[in-house]
């Protein structure tokens, strides 16, 4: 049963403290003391107060979430979705658990906790960086503003799902990866590589071509920046659903295949070595 | 009497490197079924292709009657394949706990087996920290603990110190005899396997070279050890029925009511005999026998290593 390979994914995951640290607590950590570290630079430089700064908690927790699958979030998140994918291959612990459950269920399991881990971080994320926003405005003496530009709960809700299929776009890669090579460094490295390629191409079309391509939809990350900035976009903005529809199909379906393949693969896969 | 493994023209090559040779076998429920060969000889092809880790290149292999890999089949049964291992950040009681969760198996005892394994004192320790001999026990632990009806056991006893080999003897036997599970055992260690088992397939180039009840297989195979002087005499009165035995010994293939023609005769040769005992047949002798009798010079090097 699914739930039963789930469950037991779940546990071996929240016992694996190095995988679940480095790999999902890391990274929003690092973002939360750069900023409360910028704040004390400032003022530590500026030594005054700065009353007529505010801070516009949505825009900051929309701008964290955009960088919640950048390069450097993306190889902490690679680190943890690797141990989990790979970890069989590289304990050889796959004898010891395919005889008890389906292999479909199996990798399928590993996909929805890192899945289920992915969402964990990117809400400590979002609590870490209100913390920041709060803590860093009293220091510098800032006026908290809930949002400066009329951005919204359901603005935060949709870039968290964007940033969220972005990021599963890359478990998914890592999950085909870790199949074929059997190692976790290999989907480590594949995935990395990948998407700072992706990312460098991302921000070249969407400057030098930015009216998207059925080419440039290709690429995951130019399908996330698409999505986010039209849902972080003002309301009165009136940007084109299309596209965006668009670049939403092609994520979901770059998780879909991939998911697919690393799952055929897996399960046509000989066992022999681990 | 209904079958556990049931295995049918199964065919596993690696390139050029043929595991398991068109094997068919059928293993009855009930009982201790031993699985000998050197290595390389197809043993852990055979256990990973019933566990469905491995797909066979031709033929099938059943298990209860549902393809290998059937998960339904599958919950039926426990297994240790080669040396265990486990994710070092586990203890041994998460590692149980963490497959109890994947089988589905939330009544199992995982205290009352650590206990039954000789784990209870290491029951919270990593398993990144555990000897051979503790691994093993745990696998064991592992592969009986969600209360299978066939169980599949390599090298069970590799890496325990003798008294861990006899308790863990005790427990297969136990186990076997009291709680009717059907065990499949392989082992290089053949006098465990004589003591356990209640009958035996060897298997050599993955093919099965002799197959049978232990008892069946060594009747007839007893032999006479003359420890004597000159040797060279004794063994030119035996002829083809003699064999050398060491320096001042031979073996004398003959029937036992041969006995006293063959010592008059010896001793009318001039022959001083020293000694003359029956020696039984072991199942070492007849494991020997059976794989000299089959051309070595191309057994497949299996990919698992440790068959």
């Amino acid at each position: 049963m699914l739930v039963d390979a789930i469950a037991a994914e779940r546990f071996r995951l929240l016992r694996d403290r190095s995988a679940l640290f480095w790999g999902f607590v890391f990274a929003p950590l690092v973002g939360f003391f750069l900023n409360i570290g910028g704040d004390l630079f400032l003022r530590g430089v500026i030594k005054r107060p700065m009353p007529g700064i505010t801070v516009d908690l949505t825009g900051q927790v929309l701008k964290a979430l955009g960088e919640g699958a950048s390069v450097m979030a993306a190889l902490f998140l690679m680190i943890g979705a690797a141990s989990v994918l790979a970890g069989d291959y590289r304990w050889e612990t796959w004898r010891l658990r395919t005889p008890r459950n389906s292999r479909l269920n199996l990798l399928a399991a590993k996909l929805i906790v890192i899945g289920e881990a992915l969402l964990w971080t990117l809400v400590l994320t979002v609590v870490l960086t209100l913390a920041a926003a709060v803590i860093g405005a009293g220091i510098n003496s800032k006026a908290i503003v809930l949002s400066a530009t009329g951005s919204g709960l359901g603005q935060v809700a949709g870039v968290f799902l964007v940033t969220w299929l972005e990021a599963m776009s890359l478990v998914a890669l890592a999950a085909c990866v870790a199949v074929v090579a059997r190692s976790p460094m290999a989907a480590v490295v594949v995935c990395l590589i990948v998407r700072f390629v992706e990312s460098i191409l991302a921000s070249t079309l969407g400057t030098l071509a930015p009216t998207p391509t059925w080419k440039s939809l290709l690429i995951p990350a130019y399908d996330a920046d698409l999505l986010r900035a039209f849902v972080g976009a003002p309301s009165h903005a009136g940007l084109d659903a299309g596209p965006a529809g668009w670049a939403l199909l092609a994520l979901i379906g770059w998780i879909a295949v991939l998911t697919a393949g690393a799952i055929v693969l897996f399960q046509r896969q000989d066992l022999t070595r681990e | 009497m209904s079958i556990a493994l049931e295995a049918t023209g199964l065919t596993k090559t690696y390139g050029a490197v043929r595991a398991l040779d068109d094997f068919s076998i059928a293993v009855p429920t009930g009982g201790v079924f031993g699985v000998l060969g050197p290595n390389g000889a197809g043993k852990s092809t055979l256990f990973r292709i019933a566990l469905g880790l491995v797909r066979p290149t031709s033929g099938s292999a059943r298990l209860f009657g549902a393809p290998a890999g059937d998960l339904a089949a599958l919950r039926r049964i426990g297994a240790m394949i080669e040396t265990p291992r486990y994710p070092p950040y586990l203890t041994a009681r998460d590692t149980l706990r963490m497959l109890a969760l994947e089988s589905g198996c939330h009544d199992a005892d995982i205290n009352g087996w650590l206990e039954r394994v000789g784990l209870g004192g290491a029951a919270d320790r990593p398993t990144s920290g555990f000897s051979v001999g503790m691994k093993q026990r745990l696998g064991l632990a592992a592969a009986f603990f969600t209360r299978p009806e066939l169980v599949i056991l390599d090298e069970p006893t590799s890496g325990m110190d003798p008294a861990g080999i006899q308790e863990i003897r005790a427990l297969i036997l136990d186990l076997a005899q009291r709680e009717g599970v059907t065990i499949i055992l392989a082992s290089h260690q053949l006098e465990e396997v004589k003591r356990v088992c209640d009958r035996v397939v060897i298997l050599s180039r993955g093919k099965i070279a002799a197959e049978g009840a232990v008892d069946a297989l060594t009747a007839g195979q007893a032999r006479l050890r003359i420890v004597a002087s000159p040797i060279a005499q004794v063994l030119a009165t035996l002829g083809d029925k003699g064999q050398a035995d060491g320096e001042d010994a031979a073996l004398a293939h003959i029937r036992r009511e041969e006995t006293p023609a063959l010592i008059r005769s010896l001793v009318e040769a001039g022959v001083e005999i020293t000694e003359a005992r029956w020696r039984d047949a072991d199942l070492e002798g007849v494991y020997l026998k059976t794989l000299e009798q089959t051309p070595q010079d191309q057994a497949p090097q299996d990919q698992t290593g440790t068959i």
